[in-house]
């Protein structure tokens, strides 16, 4: 007897809201959150766009506490947390009873406070290094710093697939309540918009603009883009073992009912082996789910404004629905969040829970001209209404790793 | 009924030894893999010590992904990958790569990239920094690498759970192979020799100055070292009908998070951890033939973990043999548990168990058997690898004999 996992809760801290609510009508009204940046300086680089939560604070959503033994990426996630955990109405004294678990997805967690601690035993000497921060180089520090904040004593994994982290973390908790190790999972991602990793990301002219194309463009399948737009962001589902949810009487948002996984060796440097790794993923979270292509009513793409991922992505999406491809609706909020990495995935998630709940599924603004020959026809800048009960979420990462799920409405 | 889940394959790289036999030998004799500092400058630190792995050669294990490009974390891995599957003596043209995984863990990922990096930023020359730095820093490479280098296709995730790393990654890669999503699993954890890492625990106070001797009395702080080790984790059934040898089952594992400090450890986390093992895994303490310990040789984590056992184990965590193998090849952070996994399963297939060298003066906290200093036979036919972790993360797993 296999268990079913459902969606109790959600929280998300982005670039345009702070609720899945404000988050979704700012998406579907094709506001974007994508600005010159102001966390750092960009002078010198191809590339100034970025979507930076602006004037984040993290007393906001935790009231006044002692925040400096949590860097920022550690204040996103315990934040996030918060508004998670009370919308699934698991509170404080519930999670004393009984142990509530946190999978995080993250692709660097804070490669800021890493760099910073070294730089700083560098230049002022190893005994000037701060103890403090030491304990947040660990890449599951916000993993750990949560759990603290929130007394989740469960199962506490960080995982880590680069962009697909989020929902890598996301079928990893999937996993562990269905074969009954666990009752209810904190799960989704988080990562913060720094210095070191938009300069890296730069560097391998994978930022729009920072190719020596003109202009920016991250817009997925658009024509024009050239590369995507780093973003931030934390965002978390509380994931329960449907019967629990049932006796606690939680309300339900969803069910996960399918995942699937794969990786291309080739690392994305073979359109062939990276199309077939990105349809076998799908595959499998259809299979897992039983449902066929027919049965999905929306897909939420992870392009994000990469030349070539993007294309790939589309072409797999095409081969598995077929003739259907050029009708079935998808969506790319990347192109309004940019990609935040860790988050992204369980971003993507909230956002088919709020259109299975408001029924319109937001359009992939600025997208004026597709790419010649490109399947997905349904493509389009405008928002939909579409009553949805399912739909299928891709995370792609730029070096091989891919992974999917099919979310359920419950009825 | 879900399959039983076997080692099959052992691959190690540890600074006593690169290969499950030269590493099992130098284990049973005591051998100590702590020198001086070899790989950056520590005049300017107050400790010097650490286990580096000294001998690695990467041209004997890399032959498709370019060596001089892809970090340490992920050459260890690709090299314990490889010995692993020789070890398992796998015929790789019977194998459906979309049925085979990768599960990696790992504290730093590849810290070198980031601390050249840092050089570079604070000498000014920032933009010497290339695009090699995005490519092979995210600690997820590590599994994508292993994965690369041998065409496999099915799951692959990289655990970053700190020191108890290893055991997580063998633990999710237990589920997936339960959970039938996979035929084969290569699972464990690697870790490259850090700077940063170094630094930190300096800054702790927590590197020894000289020796690691957990469990003594004397016993003055771990010593950071480095490596891999990952297993061959598949169902009984195939490994039966292959012929495979059979070091032992992965029984069950527990995971629970401290919720309490992010350095400093707490008893009831790592006994839930514990506890959590044991019920899965239908065990009783009493059944435990032996524990390798997380054994760090910090006076508070051993000082701790003696209490987690005591309050687990009862009365039969005095007949329990527990040993800390840190003792001679250092802390090698999120592959400590992994190489460790290989030891239970080792333990269990020889028949005999490590001893904690170093071990001189026993400490009225810690009063258990701690295989001081000699190895021993021993019938070992259950085992339990306990790790744990900064963030408060703890990671116990169980191995058994499988019945010839």
């Amino acid at each position: 007897m296999v268990r079913r996992v459902v969606i109790t809760g959600a929280g998300v801290i982005s670039s345009l809201g702070d609720s899945p609510e404000n988050l979704h009508s700012a998406l579907c009204e094709g506001r974007t959150g994508l600005r010159p940046i102001k966390l750092f300086s960009t002078e010198g680089l191809g590339c100034h766009l970025g979507g930076e939560v602006a004037s984040f604070s993290a007393k906001t959503y935790l009231g006044e506490k002692n925040f400096r033994p949590l860097d920022r990426t550690s204040q996103l996630v315990a934040a996030t947390a918060e508004m998670a955990l009370d919308r699934s109405g698991w509170s404080v004294e519930m999670r004393g009873q009984h142990e509530v678990g946190l999978a995080l997805g993250t692709m660097f967690c804070s490669v800021h406070t890493i760099s910073q601690f070294d730089q700083r035993a560098l230049v002022a000497g190893p005994a000037y290094a701060s103890p403090m921060d030491f304990s947040n180089t660990v890449l599951n520090a916000a993993a750990g710093q949560t759990a603290i904040w929130h007394n989740l004593r469960g199962v506490n994994s960080t995982i880590a697939a680069g962009s697909a982290s989020g929902l890598q973390a996301i079928i990893y908790a999937t996993e562990l309540i269905r074969s009954g190790r666990s009752q209810a999972i904190l799960a989704g991602g988080a990562d913060e918009l720094c210095f070191e990793s938009f300069y890296g990301f730069n560097r391998a002219e994978l930022l729009c603009g920072s190719n020596h194309s003109p202009g920016d463009f991250p817009i997925p399948f658009d024509k024009r883009r050239n590369g995507f737009a780093l973003g931030e962001g934390a965002a978390l589902l509380v994931l329960e073992d449907a019967e629990l949810a049932a006796e606690r009487g939680a309300s339900v948002l969803a069910e996960i009912s399918g995942q699937g996984g794969g990786f291309d060796p080739s690392r994305a440097t073979d359109s062939g082996k990276s199309i077939a790794a990105i349809a076998r993923s799908i595959r499998l979270a259809l299979n897992d789910a039983h449902v066929t292509p027919d049965e999905i009513g929306c897909v939420s793409m992870s392009a994000n404004g990469s030349v070539p991922t993007d294309r790939n992505e589309a072409a797999a999406v095409a081969a598995l629905f077929g003739e259907r491809a050029n009708a079935i609706p998808v969506t790319a909020i990347k192109s309004m969040l940019g990609e935040t990495l860790g988050a992204s995935g369980a971003m993507q998630v909230i956002t088919l829970l709020e259109a299975m709940r408001d029924g319109a599924v937001p359009g992939i603004s600025q997208l004026d001209e597709v790419e010649d020959n490109f399947p997905l026809r349904n493509a389009s800048p405008d928002t939909q209404e579409l009553d949805l009960s399912s739909g299928l979420i891709n995370s792609v990462g730029f070096d091989g790793g891919c992974c999917s799920i099919v979310l359920s409405r419950c009825e | 009924m879900q399959p039983a889940v076997v080692v099959t394959g052992i691959g190690t790289v540890t600074s006593i030894g690169i290969g499950r036999e030269p590493f099992w030998d130098s284990l049973l004799s005591g051998l100590c893999g702590i020198g001086d500092v070899e790989s950056f400058d520590t005049s300017s630190y107050c400790v010097h010590r650490g286990a580096e792995v000294k001998d690695f050669r990467s041209e004997a294990f890399v032959s498709k992904l370019d060596r001089n490009c892809i970090g340490r974390a992920s050459q260890f891995a690709i090299a314990a990958a490889r010995l692993a599957l020789a070890d398992a003596n796998l015929d790789m043209k019977t194998l459906d790569f979309e049925r085979v995984g990768v599960t990696i863990g790992t504290t730093s990922g590849e810290p070198q990239m980031i601390e050249r990096f840092d050089d570079a930023a604070v000498s000014g020359a920032l933009k010497s920094v290339g695009p090699e730095f995005m490519r092979f820093y995210p600690c997820h490479v590590i599994a994508a690498h292993v994965a690369s280098e041998l065409d496999i296709e099915g799951v692959n995730v990289t655990i970053p759970t700190a020191c108890a790393a290893g055991n997580y990654a063998i633990a999710h890669a237990f589920d997936v192979l339960r959970a039938g999503r996979v035929d084969l699993m290569l699972a464990g954890g690697s870790d490259s020799f850090s700077r940063i890492t170094y630094t930190g625990f300096a800054r702790l106070g927590a590197i020894a100055p000289e020796v690691c001797q957990p469990f003594d009395r004397n016993r003055k702080g771990m010593v950071p070292g480095e490596g891999a080790g990952i297993l061959v984790l598949e169902p009984l059934e195939r490994a039966v009908r292959r012929q495979a040898r059979i070091y032992a089952e992965v029984v069950g594992y527990g995971l629970s998070c401290d919720a309490h400090h992010m350095t400093a450890a707490h008893p009831f986390g790592a006994a839930r951890a514990m506890e959590k093992a044991l019920s899965e895994s239908r065990i009783e303490p009493e059944q435990v033939s032996y524990i390798s310990a997380h054994g760090t040789g910090t006076p508070t984590n051993d000082r701790i973990e003696t209490l987690a056992v005591k309050r687990v184990f009862k009365d039969a965590a005095y007949r329990t043999p527990i040993s800390s193998i840190k003792s001679m090849l250092g802390h090698s952070m999120g592959a400590a548990s992994a190489i460790e996994a290989a030891v239970c399963a080792l333990a269990i297939f020889h028949g005999r168990v490590p001893p904690t060298i170093n071990l001189e003066e026993p400490d009225p906290e810690c009063d258990l058997d701690y295989v001081p200093n000699c190895a021993r036979e021993l019938d070992v036919n259950v085992a339990m690898n306990n790790a744990y972790a900064f963030g408060g993360n703890n990671a116990s797993l169980i191995l058994r004999k499988i019945e010839a």
